[in-house]
């Protein structure tokens, strides 16, 4: 079913949700980007419909809605413990396609991954709607959502198109069918993007001896000299959910305080650095490669049904040394694609 | 030929007086340095027609034009009004009277600025637009001042070698929740500034005495913890200089200052240079005047009727620090030792 509803309405809709829910959309947060006299944009609560950037990329993506960055576990004192505590409210989220497919990667990460639930994702997660939002005409120039096969989802209760003076809103699940009984009834379907300026080719890595020579290939040292290992591309990740966990003691009484857990970047040069100091992977490049293969190989080799990487391209936007991922993984594709042709002219001879 | 010149009069209409008798390089102000591209063509006429048809970049990003025949510059002033209406009146909206006979004073020169957050990653401030604002306040006056204008604390403007240079500055803000503690704003300040920040149970602790406000630290931060605070500082730096007697550093007059406070202040730069000579403007660099009254009689000058944002501090003295060729009386000739 779908409606046209004027701003206003969707305005006093809102007031309406927001007696339940906590509505969550990409906001502008004016001259706060990393550049002087720039913009961020990241997901933030609303007020109205007017505070939700929808005809820009947003930096950050929404994952920090329900996997916040700094996120309390428990508070201790000497004998005894405290759960953190949520906010009772249920959560709307303004989600792009990519996004809502990038959930179900997180969902996967914390929920299926072993024997164990993830609780503190769990209990966020369980309160969330997403309120779909359409992409402009191909995208940004930066997504290859296509390449990923996470253009399109039917996951949603509402799916919105702005207009200059009215919002187009197909509702799916039934909650919401009242709040816009009195609207004008329209035929409504969200359109998703079917093609991206950029697009990648997905290596098939396909045994264990391609993956070794994968490893040693000399396009991982460029990224020596090229990336600084500050983390921004995992930081605006939506499918990115590596966190470290400390306890941190309070000031005036060292025995009280809080587990907490914080989000940690694979990017990072202390990422995989052990007690006792042996690390893993010690140079910018091999942390590149760790990142590409977990984001297109790994982690499908591990679940089967999809890769990490949705393609939704904020990597690309975010590295300050203009580094793009959808470049990289093009340049693997044809490194891998040289190796087995080198391994077929070895066959025949 | 024989020339009769009274070269002071020419050189406070913007013509250099040139080695070849008779010869003399227009100097053409642009503000900030920056205009459109569209001039280059008419700089071009210009040197092509009375010039040399060379030009120079000068030093303080005036266009200059050398090798016009004295004889030339009545043609030449009449050809660059156009450029004088739009540049100083249009654009920077300064208050004169615009007419055939050039430049009415070479007083106040040329404010140079680094390219600005217009395009510069580094960069807090519009300089570009600052300069603007400022040839309004500056410009025309007989009364002599070299202004710089810097977009970081890298100064790549020179701040610290002019009458009065500004430095922009950003007063960084810090979100506890967003902070992942991976401490690359510790590097980087480190690295590149006063290494005023530290770790401290996964999060970063400021010793903010000391922050020159570069924003390295919002650059190479991955999460958006340090934002720029939308709010514009600056910092005013007084009596630096070049040249052959005592060439010194500025050093800090004013620090987290708003522009309103900078343009307030540059308003009584005039009023004091008038104070210091008399009413009679020479050409004698600002820190010199400073000395002269000393610097509590300036800082009281200067400050008149500006009204000080609650951020900003004022120096309470200022620690000259000099090259002095004059007076190294203790560095003698070996023949007298």
């Amino acid at each position: 079913m779908g409606y046209c509803v004027s701003i206003k309405r969707m305005n006093e809709i809102l007031k309406e949700l927001q007696k339940e829910y906590k509505i969550y959309a990409p906001v502008r947060f004016e001259k706060r980007g990393r550049y002087s006299d720039t913009d961020l944009i990241r997901y933030a609560e609303i007020n109205s419909i007017e505070d939700v950037v929808y005809d820009e990329k947003s930096d950050f993506s929404p994952k920090e809605v329900i996997y916040p960055i700094t996120q309390a576990l428990f508070y201790f004192t000497e004998y005894e413990y405290m759960e953190s505590k949520i906010d009772d409210k249920k959560i709307l989220i303004f989600a792009r396609p990519c996004d809502i497919n990038g959930f179900r990667r997180l969902d996967t990460i914390f929920l299926k991954n072993g024997g164990t639930e993830d609780i503190y994702y769990k209990r966020l997660r369980e309160k969330v709607k997403f309120i779909l939002m359409e992409c402009k005409e191909g995208g940004w120039d930066s997504c290859f959502c296509v390449s990923m096969g996470s253009n399109k989802t039917d996951d949603y209760s509402l799916a919105v198109r702005f207009e200059d003076d009215n919002i187009l809103v197909e509702i799916k699940d039934d909650e919401f069918t009242n709040l816009f009984g009195d609207e004008r009834e329209v035929e409504f379907t969200p359109e998703f993007v079917t093609s991206n300026p950029t697009k990648v080719n997905i290596p098939e890595i396909d045994s264990y001896e391609l993956l070794k020579k994968i490893y040693d290939l000399d396009m991982w040292k460029s990224y020596n000299s090229r990336c600084i290992s500050c983390g921004a591309c995992t930081a605006v990740c939506i499918t990115c959910s590596c966190f470290t966990t400390l306890d941190v003691t309070y000031t005036e009484n060292g025995k009280v305080g809080e587990r907490r857990r914080v989000h940690a970047s694979c990017m990072h040069e202390d990422f995989t650095i052990m007690a006792g100091g042996l690390s893993f992977r010690k140079t910018a490049g091999e942390r590149m490669r760790f990142r590409t293969l977990h984001k297109i190989y790994d982690y499908k080799l591990r679940f089967k049904d999809e890769h990490m990487c949705v393609g939704c391209g904020r990597c690309d936007e975010r590295c300050p040394e203009l580094i793009s991922f959808a470049a990289t993984i093009n340049r693997l594709y044809d490194e891998v694609k040289k190796l087995k042709k080198a391994e077929t002219t070895k066959d025949i001879k | 030929m024989s020339y009769d010149i009274d070269i002071k009069k020419v050189r406070r209409n913007c013509y250099r007086q040139s080695k070849v008798r008779g010869e003399f390089m227009l100097q053409i102000r642009v503000p900030g340095g920056v205009i459109d591209a569209k001039y280059l063509s008419f700089f071009q006429h210009i040197a092509e027609t009375w010039g040399n048809g060379e030009f120079h970049l000068g030093v303080r990003q005036t266009i200059s034009i050398p090798g016009i025949k004295y004889e030339y510059i009545d043609e030449v002033n009449k050809y660059i009004r156009p450029y004088i209406e739009e540049i100083e009146v249009n654009l920077c909206g300064v208050d004169m009277v615009v007419d055939d006979n050039g430049y009415p004073t070479i007083g106040a020169r040329n404010i140079m600025a680094c390219i600005g957050n217009r395009h510069c990653i580094k960069a807090n401030i519009d300089t570009t637009d600052l300069a603007r604002k400022i040839e309004k306040v500056i410009f025309p006056s007989d009364y002599h001042i070299k202004l710089n204008i810097s977009g970081c604390p890298n100064d790549c403007a020179k701040a610290h070698v002019s009458d009065i240079g500004i430095i922009g500055i950003t007063k960084t803000e810090y979100d506890y929740d967003r902070c992942i503690g991976c401490k690359k704003c510790v590097e980087a300040c480190a690295h590149h500034a006063t290494r005023v920040l530290s770790v401290e149970k996964g999060k970063i602790v400021k010793d903010s005495c000391c922050c020159v406000g570069c924003g390295e630290c919002v650059l190479v931060c991955p999460t958006g913890a340090w934002t720029r605070n939308p709010k514009k500082f600056y910092r005013i730096l007084i009596g630096g200089r070049t040249g052959k007697q005592t060439p010194r550093m500025g050093k800090i007059f004013l620090n987290w200052v708003t522009e309103d406070v900078v343009l307030g202040v540059l308003k009584n730069w005039e009023i004091f240079s008038a104070y210091v000579m008399n009413n009679k403007p020479e050409y004698i660099h600002g820190g010199h005047l400073i000395d002269r009254v000393g610097y509590n009689k300036f800082k009281e000058m200067i400050l008149k009727d500006v009204k000080l944002n609650p951020e900003a501090m004022v120096a309470e003295r200022v620690l000259w620090a000099e090259t002095e060729y004059r007076s190294n009386f203790n560095v003698k000739p070996v023949t007298q030792r």
